[in-house]
């Protein structure tokens, strides 16, 4: 793996929560893959993923023909990738920030953008 | 073909056959050989691209009864 590719990064863009297994889990399939390919992966919830965000949520999660998505998310953050939680979408929905798994970042639209601009591609599930 | 290592993922689902290879892979010393089963169907092309992209080689590529073995060798 050469230093180029490893600086290269994906951004996914993930609005769909437990209530669509398959949406959600999508995005964190295709983490996985590019973080074991050496590839930077950065997954963003916005919209009801931010639940997915939240301690022993993803745990539950489970997709026909997928990995479940705990063992998903597991894996995401253990390779080093990161995650991503919109501000706003936590406010609207109540959620307490301290509820989130200790590697989310809480982030805003400006954070985001940044994230966009310096990625290779972005995804939006 | 001979391998260092072994590496069994029958009956896992993508990706997580080519997660679990990139950990084996990151565990072994350049020029060894991984190992690799699985009957994933999309096992076969994703072998080959993990290969082009992380430079690593692919010595063979083999399916027998919807198993694919993949040996891959460190660079």
């Amino acid at each position: 793996m050469g230093d180029q590719q490893g600086k290269q990064k994906i951004l996914y863009i993930a609005t769909h929560g437990p209530g669509d297994p398959e949406r959600a889990t999508l995005p964190f399939v295709l983490a996985n893959a590019a973080l074991a390919m050496g590839v930077e992966a950065v997954v963003a919830l916005q919209g009801d993923a931010v639940w997915l965000g939240v301690k022993g949520t993803a745990e539950h999660v489970f997709a026909g023909g997928l990995p479940a998505l705990g063992e998903l998310m597991d894996g995401f953050l253990e390779m080093g990738g990161r995650l991503l939680v919109c501000s706003p979408c936590i406010q609207h929905r109540k959620m307490d920030p301290g509820s989130l798994v200790p590697q989310a970042q809480v982030v805003a639209a400006a954070t985001l953008t940044g994230e966009i601009l310096t990625a290779k591609a972005v995804l939006n599930y | 073909m001979q391998a260092d290592k072994s590496l069994d993922c029958r009956g896992m689902a993508c990706p997580m056959p080519i997660v679990k290879l990139s950990k084996a892979i990151k565990e072994m010393s350049a020029g060894q050989v991984l190992a690799v089963s699985a009957d994933d169907p999309g096992f076969e092309a994703d072998v080959k691209a993990w290969c082009e992209t992380t430079g690593n080689l692919l010595k063979s590529l083999e399916s027998e009864g919807g198993i694919h073995t993949a040996h891959i060798q460190k660079t």
